[in-house]
């Protein structure tokens, strides 16, 4: 794997090699999709609620609306008082009707950036877990502006003060999952995958016909594999042989070890430091590709 | 074509500017047209429709592209197009329905350089950045190129206090360009965000059709967001709400004018008053 940007300029090695490649090798990428969206599979409060175990979820958006799609709230971990964001998806169907199946309207933006500056008045660290198909397709959505609301939540990540850690669990879909995963390290559990389109809109785009999903998933370089050789994302988090659903406790010990292992080194960088490799992190994250001789000169004299 | 220009007050006096921002800055070039209007049915005469500024007698705004609407803000001769030469590539070895190398090489081909052109300017006389999209350029999808040179753009717009000018006309993000293609979205918004920071007035355009990562990113972030009437604005688009939702989406949804009733943005301007109207705003904000 060429080196990348992260890895030459902050000197953090890539994790992936512990990765027993038994398993990862004989899943398909059509198989990894599954994975991600098995409905067993741990979702956020699950992680959240081993992490800290005296969370307390906080509600609404102070506008209109709470937005059960995704959770947020406080907690203690390693001792001290950290905001948790997660998308939850449901369990039951009731719950997945009620939670929208994790994909948010414009509220749940606009919740998360509510206590996020509760955050930055308190200077409490934040982690943000990602699991959603995407933000919510609906006519209610539009009404209520969701493209602003991502847009708007995107752009104050990078001016949040204090540390942010975000992990992929299940699926990171599209502008929806990027709202939440504007961060100082972005991880992934193995199974989970991260995309700008979903299998099935991307067939939907190429071919209109959703069923060729397949076919799309080995096109979009989804699996968290492909990402981290991108350099997208800094760590991959192995799961158990069999996925996060046969081992809820040894998945969230591994999640929670690889989170705190990045968010500890951020806790104690100067605020000017930590915005600046923030905004460097993704305006250079395709510094890969960008080194192409194709995409022109690199560096631009000042005006 | 000109119209008037108004006075402003400035320490108590009224300077009544004598000035006329004329309709466009240079003539417009030709663009591929119907034969008839699609709202009137009215047929078309292209020379006259050009002259109009690619405006039906009806009202209908014919959708222009990257160069005409370089013509149409930039002042003749004032335009300095930057970073020309970053080229995109296909990374991710896309192959379907067609290679994304071809698509790449016939678009550029037919004279087209990118979803995102970008450079510096006089709008009626004031320095701008200016960014247009191009919606001929694989639907104008934000790309890695496209990003980088809006990105570069706004950072150098901050260093040198020049305001931003935006036009959008895009689908989204670019999928033959995977994850990266997404990565834009963050990308421009923390160039963005510096924009901002600094303290620089940035005009975002919204043309049809504006959708998915670009109105989630960039181009509903404007001091001012303005809009063609009539153009279609939104996230996802009415296809797949009424395919993802079973839905009944009332006449005139994601149009401009819905949008302004939806808050999202500040002024439905008719095209061949956007000049003025930039003009008004840019000596506003840095007046
Ligand atoms: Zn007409």
């Amino acid at each position: 794997m060429p080196a990348n940007f992260w890895s030459r300029t902050l000197g953090l090695s890539w994790e992936f090699g512990t990765m027993r490649p038994r398993e990862r090798d004989t899943l398909s990428v059509w198989q990894v999709v599954e994975l991600a969206r098995h409905p067993d599979r741990p979702y956020s409060l699950d992680y959240i609620k081993r992490m800290a175990p005296d969370f307390v979820e906080l509600h609404g958006d102070r506008i209109s609306h709470d937005d059960p799609a995704l959770v947020a709230g406080l907690g203690t971990w390693h001792g001290r008082t950290t905001v948790f964001f997660g998308h939850q998806k449901g369990r039951t169907l009731a719950e997945r009707v009620r939670r929208n199946w994790g994909m948010m309207h414009p509220e749940g933006y606009r919740k998360a950036l509510r206590i996020a500056r509760q955050a930055v008045k308190f200077g409490f660290p934040i982690v943000s877990l990602v699991d959603t198909p995407g933000a919510f397709p609906g006519a209610a959505a539009e009404e209520r502006g969701i493209a602003a609301a991502i847009a708007g939540a995107i752009m104050e990540w990078f001016e949040t003060p204090v540390p942010i850690v975000a992990a992929v669990i299940g699926e990171g879909g599209s502008g929806g999952a990027l709202g939440m995963a504007v961060a100082d390290r972005v991880l992934m559990l193995e199974n989970s995958t991260y995309s700008v389109a979903s299998p099935e809109a991307a067939a939907s785009i190429v071919w209109r016909d959703n069923a060729r999903k397949v076919e799309a998933a080995d096109q979009l370089q989804l699996t968290s594999r492909d990402l981290l050789a991108m350099g997208v994302v800094e760590e991959v988090v192995p799961e158990p042989e069999g996925g996060a659903h046969v081992d809820y406790e040894g998945t969230a010990v591994a999640l929670e070890n690889a989170l705190w292992r990045h968010l500890q080194p951020l806790l104690t960088m100067p605020v000017d430091e930590l915005l600046q490799h923030r905004y460097e992190r993704f305006r250079y994250i395709d510094s890969l590709i960008a080194a192409h001789p194709d995409f022109g000169p690199k560096v631009e004299p000042k005006v | 074509m000109s119209l008037p220009f108004r006075g402003r007050v400035r320490e108590g006096v009224l300077l009544v500017s004598m000035v006329h921002v004329p309709v466009t800055g240079t003539k417009l070039p030709p663009i591929a047209l119907s034969t008839n209007c699609p709202s009137c049915g009215v047929g078309l005469v292209p020379e006259e429709l050009r002259e109009q500024a690619y405006v039906c007698d009806c009202g209908h705004h014919f959708r222009m592209h990257g160069d005409a609407w370089i013509a149409l803000l930039a002042d003749e001769g004032s335009w300095r197009e930057r970073w020309a030469d970053v080229r995109p590539h296909d990374l991710l070895d896309w192959k379907v329905p067609k290679p994304y190398q071809q698509t790449i090489d016939q678009a550029r081909q037919e004279g087209l350089n990118e979803a995102v052109r970008t450079g510096t300017a006089t709008l009626a006389g004031r320095p701008v950045w200016l960014g247009v999209f191009d919606f001929r350029f694989v639907g104008g999808t934000l790309s890695i190129v496209a990003g980088e040179r809006l990105a570069r753009g706004f950072e150098q717009a901050a260093a040198s206090h020049t305001p931003y000018v935006l036009v959008t006309a895009s689908g989204g993000a670019r999928m033959q360009e995977g994850v990266l293609a997404l990565m834009q979205l963050a990308k421009v918004n923390a160039a963005l965000g510096r924009l901002h920071a600094a303290r620089v007035p940035y005009f975002s355009v919204l043309t049809d059709p504006t959708f998915g990562g670009v109105s989630a990113s960039l181009a509903l972030l404007g001091d001012v967001n303005l809009a063609e009437p009539g153009a279609a604005i939104g996230f996802t688009g009415a296809r797949v709400i009424k395919q993802a939702t079973y839905a009944d989406l009332p006449p005139g949804f994601q149009s401009a004018e819905f949008q302004l009733e939806c808050g999202q943005v500040d002024l439905v301007v008719p095209r061949v008053e956007l000049r003025e109207r930039l003009a008004r705003l840019l000596d506003l904000y840095t007046g």
